[in-house]
């Protein structure tokens, strides 16, 4: 074990992606307790303490910033950097250059997160971030395609494993949105505020073919490269289909481009547009599940240690939510679903069940078994990956049928009519009649959250554990050199 | 890799390995994956060829989904599908159940209308939805109001006159209720013999000697005070001045007050300060004139309406 | 030909993977895109019997409020966009027109509804009512789930950089005038009222004498942040007198 790791810590930069591993559940921490404080409020307004900085409106982008961006942005740079590495088997091209990823990165995170507290919002979801900050993304994302094609470049293999085209895709197009969807003229040189360059229909067909591809490259193709590495490893198997793979992937990254005007069904936007939305949704539904068959069928040869490794518990479970959200969602595009799925808690529950159970279930398999390598140990104890799991699905269930109950229910109750052609509920009544799901959701996501802290102690045992190992073996070696020298 | 081997070994991996044991199995694509995935696609093309999908030149592609409805002048109107038309027809189908009672309430006078037992269902059901999305965020959800913003709608007296006819001009143009403040007028010594006057009037026990200064204060053009509200202080209901005379309160919160000091430190604040936030937003814009009667017999239904 | 081996070419080549990979990710935005800005008919053509354009940029009051608007964050639970649909016609009333958000930048028209539709909310209520409902929403919506915004109440407006906010707005489309050509072109286009009120010379001057007649936060003797938001709530889907216009008329832009 010992000669390997010294082999490997000269051959790979694994201190970048320590960093962004521990960084990740920082904002895995600090984000989803933003999001049971802010499911909080919706059940308990008081919580909002009539202060400005903890309003509903400006902690809900801090959550979905700290967990998109914070908690799921640095799972990928730690895993893509770590897959790369080692699908490529050469070191990352540049140690400072990917340092400066890692520095620029939590900056940004910071910034964005203090910005909305403070007020500073362009106002658009999951974009948020004023125009300095957006230009730092700008600058960080350029050195990150940099480190990353330089290290593929650079590979010992002729051939590039499926996991990188996914990783690439995904940096390619968050490049590409994150550009066009921020452009935007300040105030001032000196101010925060600024104006989008586009405005109405096409500002928001802009947004949400941005918005949309967040979910798509970001939350999902991206992670779905993290998934390409570790249920081979982890199962000990080779990917089912290569094919499959092919296939899949360049049906879904030409496919997403096309679907985010399903986020604007009915509205002023013209009708042809969300026609090619709900059609090309339709579309991605087997695309998608090329990702998860892929990986189902990678698992099911080793279906057995499901009841003895709970890491492929993450992992199969994770694989059947997106499974189960990829589904979904193409049923949500259909013009007459979304009319009554819109602008409800059912879109709340759809965007969980993808969050929590496919990017975070996916993220935490993938660390524990991440985890011990880069630190080159064993997991301080698999008891607690158990009880995290547990906390973790618990958890999802009781916030996705929360959402889909209250979802459906103000759908529903919003267009239901009497015999006498009048709408039969107020909406302050629906108000009302949600508040107990709302307080489910929160109560669902403290579950969550507790898994969470556990994984959080276990890593942490799990790391003193190997400063601790490191130690002794540094003293052997040493005990050892000092009876040679002598 | 070769074909041939490719064609031999089907389910055998494709030969490459990363990072040690990484490999892939060469598996085909599975049957009803492909499958399914056509039959999205030619769904997909069933779509396209329906509704409006594919921008060509400087329009799009209109499909050949047709709607038909009908316009307001009762001509039908036949279009490629689209949101709007689709909304059309629907409101065609809405019109299709309340027109019949509507008619019926825009063609009958209000004393006929509340002997109608069928139309009073109607009314009950269109009224409680109009007045609880609009109306109930003032009034509150059974019109009982808000001592010191929203008059009470329920109970047995009006500012500007509880008649039907008197109700729907209240709601078709709205109101504005006005006081002037008397701060700067009167002294704090006559302020306080008005409230004392205006308390007694309702039978609370108050100051006498007070209370008989200050009505002669009332009355008197010093203050003025029965200009609006009557020389027996029951209120002028062509200016929305209330009645002083009756135990119900709408501005000055009297009674939610347990100690008579803070009885009379609400009226007394009103006399200092005056009033002027008693706006009541005009709907005759909002709401068709069908809908502002059926409103204004449900609001003269709730309380004892005149 | 193998489907195997033709891709066999692009997996060893980084180039060639991300050339294609940037090939297949852009042509979907730009077949989306592009045309919504060639197609004329994507946002209406609204005008009154005189010729003149009823749907306006916001004043600077009114502007200063939306920035406050986007700055609380209010679209997280407030959708600005009624839908074609028949619980919405009734509750909420006409439907939005693509013409009504033409100078919003950003556009506003949310993704949830935890509160109710806020595109027709401009002269729903008094001024008194709203402000009451931003400082204290339950007290008069007892299910209400919004949070309290005193602070608005408490905090003046800020107007210093008013000027270089409606230049910024004004450099991406908006037409407020600086010169006077521009001014006469909105006197055009708008008439001489709003053309005053778009006019970037006379913003502040605007601003104060419309806080001052408005009277939104209840309080003449000062222009707070509550004046501006609720002068930006009070005009919100007010512009277009639907009244005018055959209830079919819109149907004919899609
Ligand atoms: C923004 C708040 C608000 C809304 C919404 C509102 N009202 Fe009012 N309403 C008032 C106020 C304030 C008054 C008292 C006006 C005054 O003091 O002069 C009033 C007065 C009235 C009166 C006269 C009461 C009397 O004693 O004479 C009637 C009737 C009435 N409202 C009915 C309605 C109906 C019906 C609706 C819904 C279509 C409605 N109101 C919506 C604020 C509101
Ligand atoms: C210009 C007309 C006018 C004059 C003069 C006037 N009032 Fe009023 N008063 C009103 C109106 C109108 C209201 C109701 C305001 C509203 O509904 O918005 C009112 C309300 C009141 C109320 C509150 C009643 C309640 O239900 O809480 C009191 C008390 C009162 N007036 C006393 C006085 C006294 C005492 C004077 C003389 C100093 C006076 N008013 C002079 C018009 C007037
Ligand atoms: C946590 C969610 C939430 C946030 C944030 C929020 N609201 Fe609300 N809002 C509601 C709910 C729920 C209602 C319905 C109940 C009520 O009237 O209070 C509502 C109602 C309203 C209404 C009345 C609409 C109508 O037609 O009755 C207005 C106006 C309004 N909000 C404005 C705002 C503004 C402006 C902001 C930002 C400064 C804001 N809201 C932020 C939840 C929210
Ligand atoms: C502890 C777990 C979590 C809780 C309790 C939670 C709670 C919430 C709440 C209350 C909202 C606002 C819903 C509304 O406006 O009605 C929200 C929105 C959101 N959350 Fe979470 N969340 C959690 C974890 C996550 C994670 C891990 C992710 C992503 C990886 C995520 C992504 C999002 C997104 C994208 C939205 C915006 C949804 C939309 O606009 O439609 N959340 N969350
Ligand atoms: C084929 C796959 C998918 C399709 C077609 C799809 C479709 C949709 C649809 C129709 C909506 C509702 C839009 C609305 O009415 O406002 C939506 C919302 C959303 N979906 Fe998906 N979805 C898919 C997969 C996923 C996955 C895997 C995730 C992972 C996290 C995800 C995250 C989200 C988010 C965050 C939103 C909320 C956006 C917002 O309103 O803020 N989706 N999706
Ligand atoms: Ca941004
Ligand atoms: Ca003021
Ligand atoms: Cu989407």
């Amino acid at each position: 074990m010992a000669s390997v790791s010294i082999s490997s810590k000269e051959q790979y930069n694994f201190d970048v992606v320590r960093k962004f591993a521990i960084m990740t559940l920082v904002w895995g921490v600090v984000g989803m307790l933003a999001g049971v404080y802010i499911a909080s409020e919706l059940a308990w307004p008081f919580l909002n303490f009539d202060s400005p900085y903890i309003s509903f409106g400006r902690l809900r982008p801090v959550h979905t910033g700290g967990v998109i961006f914070g908690f799921g942005g640095s799972a990928l740079f730690a895993t893509s950097y770590y897959v790369v590495q080692r699908t490529c088997q050469t070191r990352l091209i540049s140690d400072a250059l990917a340092n400066f990823t890692f520095w620029g990165w939590q900056a940004v995170i910071v910034l964005a997160a203090t910005s909305y507290i403070l007020g500073f919002s362009q106002g658009r979801e999951y974009a948020e971030m004023e125009w300095p900050i957006d230009i730092l993304i700008e600058v960080v994302w350029i050195a990150y395609m940099i480190v990353f094609f330089g290290t593929v470049m650079r590979r010992k293999q002729p051939h590039i494993y499926v996991a990188n085209w996914f990783y690439i895709a995904f940096i390619l197009a968050t490049a590409l949105l994150h550009t066009f969807n921020n452009l935007a003229m300040p105030v001032n040189l000196f101010s925060m505020k600024s104006y989008s360059l586009f405005s109405g229909a096409q500002d928001a067909m802009t947004q949400w073919w941005y918005g949309h591809n967040a979910v798509g490259f970001f939350l999902t193709a991206a992670f779905l490269g993290m998934m390409y590495y570790f249920v081979p490893k982890q199962a000990g198997r080779p990917i089912y289909s290569y094919r499959l793979s092919i296939v899949h992937f360049w049906a879904l990254s030409f496919l997403y481009m096309w679907v985010g005007s399903h986020h604007l069904h009915w509205t002023a936007i013209p009708d042809w547009t969300s026609t090619l939305a709900a059609t090309f949704s339709i579309m991605l539904l087997l695309p998608s599940w090329g990702g998860m068959i892929n990986g189902i069928m990678t698992l099911s040869g080793a279906w057995d240690k499901l009841r003895t490794d709970p890491i492929m518990r993450f992992l199969a479970v994770a694989l059947s939510f997106y499974g189960m959200s990829t589904f979904e969602g193409p049923i949500m595009s259909l013009k007459d679903v979304n009319a009554l799925s819109h602008y409800t808690d059912w879109t709340i529950g759809h965007v969980h069940s993808g969050a929590l159970g496919w990017v975070a279930m996916i993220t935490f398999g993938s660390f524990y078994h991440m985890i011990p390598k880069l630190w080159d140990t064993k997991l301080y104890s698999l008891r607690l990956v158990y009880w995290h799991f547990w906390l973790a699905t618990i958890g999802i269930l009781l916030y996705i049928i929360a959402m889909w109950i209250s979802g459906i229910g103000q759908g529903v109750m919003w267009r239901t009519f009497d015999d006498f052609g009048n709408l039969k509920y107020a909406f302050a009544y629906t108000v009302e009649v949600v508040k107990p799901f709302y307080a489910m959701r929160a109560i669902g996501g403290m579950f969550f959250l507790s898994g969470v802290f556990i994984m959080v102690y276990n890593v942490w045992m799990t790391i003193g554990q190997a400063k601790r190992e490191a130690a002794e073996l540094d003293a052997k070696l040493a005990a050892k050199l000092a009876r040679v020298g002598a | 890799m070769s074909k041939d081997k490719m064609q031999s070994q089907a389910v055998q991996t494709t030969g490459h390995a990363w990072d040690g044991d990484l490999q892939e199995y060469n598996n085909p694509l599975p049957r009803w994956w492909v499958w399914t995935f056509y039959l999205t696609i030619l769904f997909a093309i069933l779509y396209w060829i329906w509704f409006p999908a594919w921008p060509v030149a400087k329009g799009y592609t209109p499909g050949v989904g047709k709607i038909t409805y009908v316009d307001a002048k009762g001509v039908a109107q036949t279009t490629h599908w689209n949101t709007r038309a689709d909304l059309m027809r629907e409101m065609n189908g809405l019109a299709a159940i309340q027109k019949p009672f509507f008619d019926k309430v825009a063609a009958q006078p209000y004393a006929a209308i509340a002997k109608d037992p069928e139309l009073n269902n109607f009314i009950a059901s269109a009224g409680n939805q109009l007045f609880a999305d609009n109306c109930a965020t003032c009034h509150q959800a059974g019109g009982q109001g808000k001592i010191g913003f929203f008059p009470n709608l329920a109970d047995d007296d009006w500012l500007y006159g509880g008649q039907f006819d008197k109700i729907q001009e209240t709601v078709t143009q709205g109101r504005r209720g006005y006081m002037p403040p008397f701060g700067e007028a009167l002294s704090t010594a006559q302020i306080d013999q008005l409230a004392n006057y205006v308390l007694s009037l309702s039978g609370e026990k108050m100051d006498a000697a007070k209370a008989e200064t200050g009505k002669a204060l009332f009355h008197s053009e010093t203050a003025g005070c029965f200009y609006c509200h009557g020389d027996d202080a029951r209120g002028r209901q062509v200016i929305g001045a209330p009645n002083l005379t009756d135990k119900i309160w709408l501005w000055a919160n009297v009674p939610n007050a347990d100690a008579p000091s803070i009885k009379l430190a609400a009226v007394k604040n009103v006399i200092q300060n005056g009033l002027n936030k008693g706006v009541m937003p005009a709907w005759g814009q909002r709401l068709t004139p069908e809908q502002i009667k059926v409103l204004t017999v449900y609001v003269h239904e709730l309380g004892g309406g005149k | 030909m193998n489907f195997n081996f033709k891709h066999e070419w692009i997996e060893t080549n980084v180039g060639l993977l991300l050339v294609l990979t940037m090939v297949a990710i852009s042509i979907g935005g730009l077949v989306e895109i592009a045309p919504l800005f060639l197609i004329k008919n994507t946002v209406e053509t609204v005008k009154d019997a005189k010729g003149l354009e009823t749907i306006r940029p916001y004043t600077a009051l009114e502007s200063r409020g939306r920035d406050i608007y986007v700055r609380e964050g209010c679209y997280t639970c407030h959708s600005q966009m009624i839908r074609p649909l028949k619980d919405e016609a009734v509750r909420y009333g006409h439907y939005s027109l693509a013409a009504e958000s033409q100078y919003d930048h950003p556009f506003q028209w949310g993704s949830k509804r935890t509160g109710p539709d806020l595109a027709r909310v401009g002269k729903k209520y008094s001024n008194e009512w709203q402000v009451q409902h931003l400082i204290a929403p339950r007290s008069m919506v007892p299910e209400s789930v919004m949070p309290n915004y005193p602070w608005l109440l408490s905090t003046p407006l800020d107007t210093s950089d008013l000027v270089d906010r409606l230049r910024a707005q004004r450099a991406v489309g908006v037409p407020y005038s600086l010169t006077e050509i521009e001014y006469q072109n909105n006197v055009k286009r708008f008439g001489e009222a709003v053309a005053q009120q778009l006019h970037i010379p006379n913003a502040q001057q605007n601003l104060v004498k419309q806080a001052e007649e408005g009277n939104f936060d209840g309080d003449r003797s000062n222009i707070t942040e509550l004046d501006a938001l609720i002068a930006y709530l009070q005009v919100l889907g007010t512009m277009v007198d639907f009244s005018q216009y055959d209830s079919d008329h819109f149907v004919t832009f899609r």
